[in-house]
């Protein structure tokens, strides 16, 4: 228990670590927000400017705008959009069940993809299975995503006029970019899979299992599949990781109305407020899926770590 | 034999953005099929497509070289840290690398970009803060086991200082493990500077890269797709060559059974 409090204590830290990284990086940097804004608005001049930074709130020090942002955040209320003067709060929660979906449908997807293809590969080295997720494994290391997704979308709708992805409506849009994301994550998590399971065709216990009478199909499954699920969550972190860039790829490829159509705008308009709640979601995100990744192996494997 | 391929594609990039034509506007011309005059044909204005691919080439190549650096230069440096410091140093760096390998690295670029512009800084830096870590680990997996070979106890007992013992006998046992890493982030390099293009944050917009050209060409996907592959054939070459040079899917297919003691980290994209 005071494992897991700790384990906990140290992800609080570490989110504020890279939230304060974060907000430290904007205000460090040479260009003033409200200068460029009203260079934008073309009213440009040192009172108006003056009277934003004011509006902004950019005129205190920044230890005290970061303990103000953070107070604020806390409570859910992630500030206004220098760009369109709306709470993000409300904009992001519109927004964030596209993206959700899209990363949590396409990795589930993905990685159920991977277990049967690495387990059809390492039954059968050198099958077809085999060949299949070494060739998805190299389309996701060199390919990039949204080639990979104008490929697709070339080849259903006009080619095969299968569907017609950027007018359908509700979930129906859905289907490509998860689709898209759960072959990428295929890709990689299949070779783990394959790889976990050929360490257990290896070992001599296997061959006893085998003696016992069982098919190899069914003594891999039931004495690898444990030792498969270690690897494939150890795994499961950085996939995730990629599986956030991956969705704002695929989000924009099939125009879904996610997060990541204002998070890139906000780039280009330098909307800071934005990109500060969209790093602080990505990171409390990365570091639960980290925190729940370990506590879930070691309660897989409870022997300690050599 | 294996960096013939990488060696002929960097080439032919070579003689593509020195031979191509400049980039003109030629509005008699616009869409125009495949031909002598030009070889992949043109866009809505009338533009060469192969003389727009060949602008592509360098901003492709510097981000790839920048990437290169920060990543090996910052991996090197902690994991050379890792082995040699104290042990307060060692367990700091190493929470340091695991919160690295959580971080997205399209997610590090597009804040870094807002802040810094976009171009191949931005993108240099976001691949070495998100891709130090792999390197880091491997240099101090592998400077633990050298510090437990014979001649390093010799080298250090004739009076050899730390540093200069780790560059002279720990780098050369390692730089196989490090081409072969260095070779998949330099094609993960590619993808990164042509995601950011295609997000319409690319180096100079006038003159785009070739992720920028898929980005400014993708209304044409469904008119004239060559304007669209043409670019992602260009992006997927130049990756898979990096790739190949070095195989990373070798040794993560051939680490299997025995499980020596060292496994490499796995490959992040």
């Amino acid at each position: 228990m005071t494992a897991a409090a700790r384990a906990a204590a140290a992800v609080c830290l570490a989110w504020l670590a890279v939230c304060a990284a974060c907000f430290a990086l904007f205000r460090l940097t040479p260009g003033d927000p409200a200068a460029i804004y009203a260079d934008r608005a073309g009213v440009a001049g040192a009172q108006i400017t003056a009277e934003l930074r004011a509006a902004w709130g950019l005129d205190h020090p920044p230890a005290t705008q970061f303990a103000d942002w953070l107070l604020r955040a806390l409570g859910g209320d992630a500030g206004l959009s220098f760009e369109d003067r709306r709470p993000i709060a409300d904009d992001f929660a519109r927004r964030l069940p596209w993206s959700a979906a899209v990363g949590a449908g396409g990795l589930a997807l993905g990685v159920v993809l991977a277990v049967a293809l690495g387990f059809a590969a390492a039954l059968r080295p050198g099958g077809p299975a085999d060949w299949a997720s070494r060739a998805l494994a190299v389309m996701a290391q060199a390919l990039p995503a949204f080639a990979v997704g104008l490929v697709v979308l070339w080849v259903v709708a006009v080619e095969a006029r299968l569907i017609r992805p950027l007018t359908a409506q509700g979930g129906d849009r859905l289907v490509l970019p998860i689709l898209l994301v759960a072959l990428f994550s295929a890709g990689s998590l299949a070779r783990v899979v394959r790889a976990a399971f050929a360490e257990v065709r290896a070992a001599q216990w296997f061959r006893t299992a085998l003696a016992k009478g069982l098919s190899a199909r069914a003594a891999l499954w039931s004495h690898g599949a444990r030792h498969m699920t270690l690897s494939l969550i150890a795994s499961l972190v950085p996939e995730a990781a990629w599986v956030v860039g991956g969705t704002a790829v695929a989000e924009i490829v099939f125009g879904v109305p996610g997060l990541s159509e204002r998070v890139v705008a906000a780039v280009a308009a330098r909307d800071y407020p934005v990109l500060q709640a969209y790093a602080a979601l990505v990171a409390a995100l990365m570091l639960t899926v980290r925190l729940a990744a370990r506590l879930t192996i070691r309660r897989l494997d409870p022997r300690p770590a050599a | 034999m294996r960096l013939v391929p990488a060696g002929v594609v960097l080439a032919a990039l070579g003689v593509l953005a020195a031979q191509a034509p400049g980039v003109t506007v030629d509005l008699d011309a616009m869409l125009a099929p495949p031909s002598a005059a030009h070889p992949l044909g043109t866009d809505h204005l009338g533009r060469d497509l192969l003389a727009r691919l060949a602008v592509g080439v360098a901003p492709t190549l510097r981000a790839v070289a920048a990437a290169l650096v920060g990543a090996l230069g910052l991996g090197v440096a902690a994991g050379a840290a890792m082995a040699l410091g104290p042990a307060l140093m060692r367990a700091t760096l190493e929470g340091l690398a695991d919160l690295a390998l959580s971080l997205p690295t399209l997610v590090v670029a597009l804040v870094l970009a807002a802040a810094l512009g976009a171009g191949s800084l931005a993108i240099g830096v976001a691949l070495a803060i998100t891709g130090w870590a792999p390197y880091a680990l491997t240099v101090a997996a592998l400077a633990d086991r050298v510090r437990g070979e014979e001649y390093w106890h010799a080298a250090r007992a004739l009076g050899v200082g730390p540093v200069a013992g780790f560059r002279r006998h720990i780098l050369p046992a390692i730089a196989p493990r490090l081409g072969a890493l260095a070779g998949a982030d330099a094609g993960r390099a590619v993808l990164m500077a042509a995601s950011l293009g295609f997000l319409g944050l690319g180096v100079d917009t006038g003159r785009p890269d070739w992720g920028g050209l898929v980005h400014e060409y993708r209304l044409f996907l469904f008119h004239a797709p060559r304007l669209v592959l043409a670019p992602v054939a260009m992006i997927a070459l130049v990756s898979l060559a990096l790739h190949l040079a070095f195989d990373p899917l070798r040794p993560m297919h051939r680490r299997g059974a025995g499980g020596r003691g060292f496994r490499p980290p796995r490959w992040r994209r």
